[in-house]
């Protein structure tokens, strides 16, 4: 029953929550401002900067103990909170990119309602990083997804993007009914949906493995949905062509993040022994069911298949889906690891994979500004055409493959020196060979930016002040983070601390 | 056998048999129709399971909202409605196949959730859910009940903004 | 015989492989939404029944409130993008859709 205790507990929770409140607020406010002001070109993406920019600065203000809010359906802690900032950051960088886009504003399309969703998906991914309650993460995941569904066919008079929308929504609402008939299993099995709950049931009782089998595997299939991990990737080219560059940016980013957050506090909290976390170092599982095995296969899979698959594409949409597809099983890799060194390189990786991937995706865009598609074709001899572009986009693409000096290297070494601490030692080599496969495919643009060059050498191409100010943004951290990374460090090893309940 | 036993016997073979012409039938409109009696089966197997909000629920958004929702898009996608359309591209051999790898896992699950050892407890009889679940849904599940609340807002702002007809 | 939760669970295991089939072999979106329907109502019997055996825990009942609202929410916006679709296309059968294949 309401009581004096509830109330205060409430007050503190709505006090932690408020990144999330202003979040709402923005939403609201964006709407009723599109509705007076129809118009506008681009009001109501000032109005979503100003609210995230806010949004961001309690959030990084928030002090960093751990607490679990609203009754424990949500843990507020640094994990999360690096999460958070993280999906962000992307989400500015988002909104700024798109104000640039050429392909969205085109025929005088109305934008109000795209910045707007954009902020409701944000929310959406704030509840999946701090989500700890099945049924919570259920529906933050389709929070998350019913508003990428419709951004993925915003354009929706264009035939790809209404395709691509069909594509992701039917798969996606599958994928979401196994997820909820995994959960519903789960709940049979431990009778609670809270996260640290079904940890003391599975202490207290004996679980039955295979069922127990059944129903991580239909969850995790809900949640590698969302972070492309093959066998559940099908979607992800299609997806990632059809939709808006800045969408699939968003997607290959943020939705990921969210992803991969409540996927590591789902497996740590819910199946490794909490009772034995003085020692940092150490997770122990319970139960008889090897989920490290389970996340290793994924992950082999997915960076596999991304990269063999990516070595035959031609669309700079499709190539950068497939890699974004291999990038996702080399963070995968940082989960099998399964301890605070292994999260802390998912960190790190997650931070330098969001600079460097909205970069590439962000020179896509420019220059499809330009030439009105993203074939690989389109680029020969764009090394000349735009000189400044192109050296960002060979940026990136050394950072994408994991070459020093760029940050793309620090990422890829957090993640193999974590994996070599393991006994996965074969996983390591898997992911060695694979960056020697994505090689190739970066070097293929490269090649066609700068030693292909035919038609006519005259033209130059000229790009507004504010695309190169956003190129700068992204491209200097990939190169500064590349050399002088301690704080990234620091931070990522102090965010590793999951909460696990009192 | 008890009355009860009579009921759910009843609501099973209602719900299989309607689910089966739900995923079998040629014709769309006969899907739908068949849905109706399967959605109206689960309401009456909520019953029998002691959840009489549930029951309600079932039969005011499935029935009165999804399931005309459904109705709706088969119209509107259609011009001339209850003719057949062409529902099936894949080869006997493919329906086939597919037909018993469903058979196989429906038995491999049947199976192994019959081994299971479920976490089961005695329960106290209740004349009606409706107060607890408006209490948990007001205490414990508040952040969930405002998640639902902004979802279905994106939902409405999303499905107007997609569906509605091209102005320019 | 009294009825008890085996019973329950099978009437659910069968429901969700109708829907699975539904959703495989169907190629009409709208029919794969159907399915997507029996998988739902599958896993909210198994949620009443685990919470009717579980003592009663109103848990499961919430969590088969959220699943309805979002399958109300989820077909909404389902139709409206195949209701775009049809426009754009004039027909809604999934395979038939190939601007973008590799």
């Amino acid at each position: 029953m309401i009581d004096e205790i509830f109330l205060s507990q409430l007050k503190q929770s709505v006090d932690l929550f408020l990144p999330e409140t202003i979040l709402v607020a923005t939403f609201i406010i964006a709407l009723i401002f599109d509705l007076i002001y129809k118009n506008s070109r681009y009001l109501i993406a000032v109005i979503s900067i100003i609210g995230l920019v806010f949004s961001g600065i309690f959030l990084v203000n928030q002090s960093t103990s751990s607490a679990a809010i609203f009754s424990g359906m949500l843990s507020f802690d640094p994990f999360g909170n690096f999460f958070k900032i993280l999906i962000l950051l992307t989400t500015i960088i988002i909104v700024l990119m798109s104000v640039f886009s050429k392909e969205l504003y085109e025929g005088g399309r109305k934008t109000g309602e795209y910045y707007i969703l954009i902020v409701g998906m944000t929310f959406g991914m704030f509840l999946l990083a701090v989500a700890n309650n099945l049924i919570i993460v259920y529906l933050a995941i389709e929070t998350m997804s019913i508003s990428s569904y419709i951004l993925a066919g915003y354009t929706k008079e264009i035939k790809r993007a209404s395709e691509a929308s069909l594509k992701y929504v039917i798969f996606g609402a599958v994928s979401s009914g196994m997820m909820i008939y995994g959960i519903s299993l789960i709940y049979g099995l431990t009778g609670s949906l809270t996260f640290d709950a079904i940890n003391s049931a599975m202490i207290s009782s004996d679980i039955s493995g295979l069922t127990l089998l059944i129903a991580g595997l239909m969850i995790i299939a809900g949640i590698g949905y969302k972070i492309s991990a093959v066998p559940f990737h099908f979607w992800t080219p299609d997806v990632y062509e059809g939709a808006p560059i800045t969408i699939t940016a968003y997607l290959s980013v943020a939705s990921k993040a969210a992803g991969f957050a409540v996927l590591i506090r789902f497996l740590k909290v819910s199946f490794f022994d909490s009772t034995n976390y003085a020692n940092d170092e150490i997770w122990t599982l319970i139960g008889t069911i090897d989920w490290q095995i389970v996340i290793a296969i994924l992950s082999v899979l997915t960076m596999t298949l991304g990269n063999l698959v990516a070595l035959w594409q031609t669309n700079m949409k499709r190539l950068l889906a497939y890699s974004s597809i291999a990038h996702a099983g080399y963070i995968l890799m940082g989960v099998v690891v399964m301890t605070d060194i292994g999260v802390t390189s998912v960190l790190i990786y997650f931070f330098v994979y969001m600079i460097m991937n909205l970069g590439a995706f962000l020179v896509v865009m420019i220059i499809a500004n330009k030439t009105g598609n993203e074939d690989i074709q389109k680029y020969n001899g764009i090394g000349h055409k735009a000189p400044f572009v192109s050296a960002c986009m060979v940026i990136f693409l050394i950072s994408l493959t994991g070459l020093p000096p760029t940050a793309g290297f620090i990422g890829k070494w957090a993640v193999f020196t974590a994996v070599l601490k393991s006994e996965y030692i074969w996983l390591a080599v898997v992911g060695v060979l694979n960056s020697v496969v994505s090689l190739y495919y970066y070097v293929k643009i490269f090649r066609n930016m700068y030693i292909r060059n035919f038609e006519d050498d005259s033209e130059i191409y000229e790009f507004s002040p504010g695309t190169y100010i956003l190129l700068i943004i992204l491209a200097v951290p990939t190169l500064i983070f590349g050399i002088y990374f301690t704080p990234l460090l620091d931070w990522a090893e102090s965010s590793v601390k999951i909460f696990l309940g009192v | 056998m008890s009355l009860i036993d009579i009921a759910f016997y009843f609501f099973a073979i209602l719900i299989i048999a309607s689910a089966y012409i739900v995923v079998t039938s040629k014709n769309i409109m006969y899907s739908a129709f068949a849905l109706l009696f399967t959605f109206f089966g689960v309401a009456g197997i909520y019953v029998l399971l002691n959840a009489d909000f549930l029951a309600i629920t079932q039969i005011v958004i499935y029935i009165g909202g999804i399931l005309v929702l459904i109705i709706f898009g088969v119209m509107l996608t259609n011009r001339i409605t209850g003719v057949d359309i062409k529902t099936g591209t894949m080869s006997k051999f493919q329906i086939w196949m597919t037909a018993i790898l469903c058979v196989i896992a429906a038995i491999g699950l049947i199976l192994i959730f019959t081994q299971t050892n479920w976490n089961t407890a005695l329960s106290p009889t209740k004349a009606s859910t409706i107060e607890d679940i408006g209490t948990l849904l007001l205490t414990d599940y508040l952040i969930g009940f405002e998640i639902a609340s902004v979802l279905l807002l994106i939902a409405i702002i999303g499905a107007a903004l997609i569906a509605r007809r091209k102005t320019n | 015989m009294t009825i008890n939760l085996e019973h329950y669970l099978i009437l659910s295991v069968i429901l969700f492989c109708f829907g699975i089939y539904g959703i495989i072999t169907r190629k009409n979106a709208v029919m794969v939404l159907m399915g997507l329907e029996l998988v739902l109502n599958s896993a909210n019997i198994n949620f009443v029944a685990f919470s009717r055996f579980g003592g009663l825990n109103i848990e499961g009942h919430v969590a088969a409130i959220f699943v309805i609202i979002l399958a109300a929410a989820e077909a909404a916006v389902a139709l409206a993008i195949i209701l775009n679709i049809y426009q754009n296309y004039k027909h809604i059968n999934v395979d038939e859709i190939s601007n973008l294949k590799e």
